[in-house]
């Protein structure tokens, strides 16, 4: 088409075949007129091409921010929880289990809680169609087992009360199947939710090369025609197809900037938001889990060795092989996530300790002491200095959650009004168009 | 980016649409509802491998003499086992810590009590002239022997059977406890014997003379191993087994413990529990075997028995001391 209003008219009509077939096929657009009608054919059909393809890509995308971006944010931030809930329960029970027949109340509502929370993430992940069927597996499973893994504690729980041993069996029983299948199934609805939040992201990020190439079209064309006009009627400006041009440009502008800026904040979303929250839900595990392996390390019942060891390699993910970082390295974390951090770290290194101190007391068969020192109240036992872990890394998780739904905001910003915008322009962009090129075309009547 | 999200997305709906096939269940993955588990449950079990001496190849109650009257609390003769657990400060008995009456722990105060718990105590009076100094170490039954060799236990007291195969590999003291195989099923079950076991799933713990009874003496049976015979009741009680099988003295415990389960009065094996020390120790097995004729012979031993035991039944003599040679 735009062959057809770039050639001259002034060259040897005869000499082109195209040009005579053309003239047979329509004899209507013989002349300059002809071809200032086919122009605005043309420049109406690019436009409005062009405002379709902004207008339906950008409110593709700005979907793809306020639903799938942001849904599977809250579902990845869900899957967290619940994972988190999971573990803590398990730790939880089994402290509750050394203190004896009864256990203290506050165990006992630390598990409740957890457990409720657990079902509640699990209603939010289950009810946001997690991982588009990767998940569903992760999910039944966890639906299934999660009542009875509960059964299994009231189970021990009542043995335990009993002051029988057989309470002891049952509550491994229920650290097993929270082990070998509730966690490893909640990690792989964590990582199905993640999977889905990158490829979300990936698509909502794209840039509309397709509107842009059609706007710069457009633009070719529209100064094309302005050239051919200049010519033939030395008029150096025509106001409608000014404001045409000036229109498509505004649209291409705004489709590539506003696309720019909304990767940009996706991109920040990921980095300051939810990659941080993936470490940090990975160091907030690390240390539960550790929590629980010292705890049944206690319980033991012939088996302590393999909670001990699994202890150190939970420790080594947490802090590092020298206590030293791990997962609870600063890196490029903003300011509040490294202070949370290396005091984090300070904690974990303060709970190692004390967690060899309960080892060594255990060893030296003075149980008591040892379960003492492991689960009393006191602000040296292994359970609060581990509390006060979990409380650093619960903030850092919040403020980085909170930094993910801004930056998603902020992606949802820079595309909000951009297809009323576009849509408008390239409204604007066809009649300046057809105005314009009409009054020309007027002036051969 | 782009481009493998998009291939990723593509396999993925392909892989999910490959697995949906139209009905509600989860497209892959484990079942859901698999029942749970003790862990280290073996179902069919593992048979040991390591063939048994045959029974007759030895006396299994036959143990070391002790030599002449038993050194002073806290004197023990130099260059002895003895002399060097009384160095390291405290004696290390590996136990049970989930045998009921035996060997467990009181979860009132979180204490380990018991009659192998009180006998290890003895023992620790007997070498330092305090009950006191001694460190439990709760092991698995399959880690008994292994304990021993490795040296992270000076003793093993937990119903541990005497078998020409074991004295290959450890010593023993005399009998401290005289048990015998026997079956526990659900109060209403069918079973009546051993010789209803046929296609049933019999449980026992790994590594124990009793999985391999079973095997022995009901070949039909399909036995099933877990970790610690405690898990074998949890498995009865979950109705994933439909007997446990193991000593009485263990069954009597379970019995305690749950109310809905009866002991078949089959007793099809003999079981002497024997205290066991490295090949090595013999000094420390002829001390050990002084101590214990001391116990029987000044009435500790069957006052013992009647704190902890009475349930099995009218207080027995003690086990008469075997001695080789």
């Amino acid at each position: 088409m735009t062959t057809l209003v770039r050639e001259p008219a002034t060259r040897a009509p005869a000499a082109a075949p195209a040009a005579r077939l053309r003239r047979r096929a329509a004899g209507r657009f013989r002349g300059t007129p002809g071809r200032l009608v086919l122009a605005t054919v043309a420049l109406v059909v690019l436009g409005l091409a062009t405002g379709v393809a902004g207008v339906v890509g950008v409110r593709q995308r700005a979907d793809l921010v306020d639903g799938a971006v942001a849904r599977s944010g809250e579902l990845a931030v869900a899957a967290q929880r619940l994972y988190r809930a999971l573990s803590d329960a398990d730790a939880t029970a089994a402290s509750a289990f050394l203190t004896g027949g009864v256990e203290p109340a506050t165990l006992r509502e630390r598990y409740q809680t957890d457990i409720a929370q657990a079902a509640a993430a699990l209603a939010v992940v289950s009810g946001g169609g997690a991982g588009d069927g990767r998940g569903a597996n992760a999910v039944a499973r966890i639906a299934a087992q999660l009542p009875v893994y509960t059964g299994l504690v009231e189970t021990a729980r009542v043995y335990n009360r009993q002051g029988v041993p057989v309470g002891g069996a049952y509550l491994r029983e229920a650290s097993g199947v929270m082990r070998e299948r509730l966690l490893p199934a909640a990690q792989e609805l964590y990582t199905a939710v993640s999977e889905e939040l990158d490829e979300a992201r990936g698509d909502a990020g794209a840039f509309p090369w397709f509107a842009v190439a059609l706007g710069v079209l457009t633009i070719a064309a529209l100064v094309v025609v302005q050239r051919f006009l200049t010519r033939r009627t030395n008029r150096v400006f025509n106001i409608g197809l000014v404001a045409a041009t000036v229109a498509a440009v505004a649209v291409v502008l705004w489709l590539g900037v506003s696309a720019l800026v909304a990767a940009g904040r996706l991109e920040a979303s990921h980095d300051r938001g939810s990659e941080e929250v993936a470490r940090l839900a990975d160091a907030r595990i690390a240390a539960l889990q550790a929590r629980a392996d010292e705890s049944l390390t206690l319980v033991a019942r012939g088996n302590g060795q393999a909670f001990e060891e699994d202890y150190d390699k939970m420790m080594d993910r947490l802090a590092g092989n020298e206590r030293d970082g791990g997962l609870l390295v600063p890196g490029d974390a903003d300011g509040p996530t490294r202070e949370a951090l290396t005091a984090a770290l300070t904690e974990a290194r303060n709970w190692d300790s004390a967690h060899q101190q309960v080892r060594k007391l255990d060893n030296d068969g003075q149980y008591a002491q040892a379960v003492t020192a492991s689960v009393g109240a006191e602000q040296t036992s292994t359970a609060t200095i581990a509390n006060r872990l979990d409380e650093r890394l619960a903030a850092a998780i919040d403020h980085n959650s909170e930094n993910f739904r801004q930056e998603a905001r902020g992606a949802a910003g820079a595309l909000s009004g951009a297809d009323i915008g576009i849509g408008l322009l390239a409204a604007l962009l066809v009649l300046g168009a057809a105005a314009g090129i009409q009054r020309r075309l007027a002036e051969y009547r | 980016m782009r481009a493998r999200a998009a291939a990723v997305a593509a396999l993925l709906s392909v892989l999910a649409l490959a697995g949906c096939g139209g009905s509600d269940a989860p497209p892959f993955g484990p079942d859901p509802a698999e029942p749970a588990r003790p862990v280290g449950v073996q179902d069919p079990a593992v048979l040991p491998t390591t063939s048994a001496a045959p029974a007759g190849s030895c006396d299994p109650r036959a143990s070391y003499r002790p030599t002449g009257a038993l050194p002073a609390p806290g004197r023990m003769p130099s260059g002895s086992t003895m002399a060097r657990i009384q160095r390291a400060g405290r004696l290390v008995v590996g136990v049970d810590q989930n045998n009921y009456r035996f060997g467990y722990r009181d979860p009132k105060t979180g204490n380990l009590v018991g009659f192998e718990i009180d006998l290890a105590r003895e023992l620790a009076a007997a070498i330092f002239g305090s009950p006191d100094k001694v460190l439990f170490r709760a092991i698995t039954t399959a880690d008994r022997e292994k304990a021993i060799q490795e040296g992270r236990v000076d003793i093993v007291i937990r119903s541990m059977t005497m078998n020409c195969d074991r004295w290959e590999r450890v010593n023993f003291s005399t009998e401290y406890f005289s048990a015998g195989q026997a079956i526990m099923v659900a109060r209403d079950s069918p079973i009546k014997g051993i010789g209803d076991l046929a296609d049933k799933k019999v449980c026992a713990a790994t590594g124990s003379t009793s999985i391999r009874n079973i095997a022995a003496k009901a070949p039909d049976a399909l036995p099933v191993s877990a970790d610690d015979a405690l898990d074998c009741l949890v498995l009865l009680q979950q109705l994933q087994v439909d007997a446990v099988s193991t000593d009485d003295a263990i069954l009597a415990g379970f019995a305690e413990q749950d109310k809905g389960t009866k002991i078949l009065p089959d007793r099809f094996t003999e079981e002497p529990y024997g205290m066991a020390m490295k090949k090595e120790s013999v000094d420390l097995v002829r001390f050990v075997n002084g101590v214990l004729e001391q116990l029987r012979a000044d009435g500790t031993w069957t006052s013992l028995y009647r704190t902890w035991l009475s349930s099995l039944g009218p207080t027995p003599q003690p086990p008469t001391p075997r001695y080789r040679g």
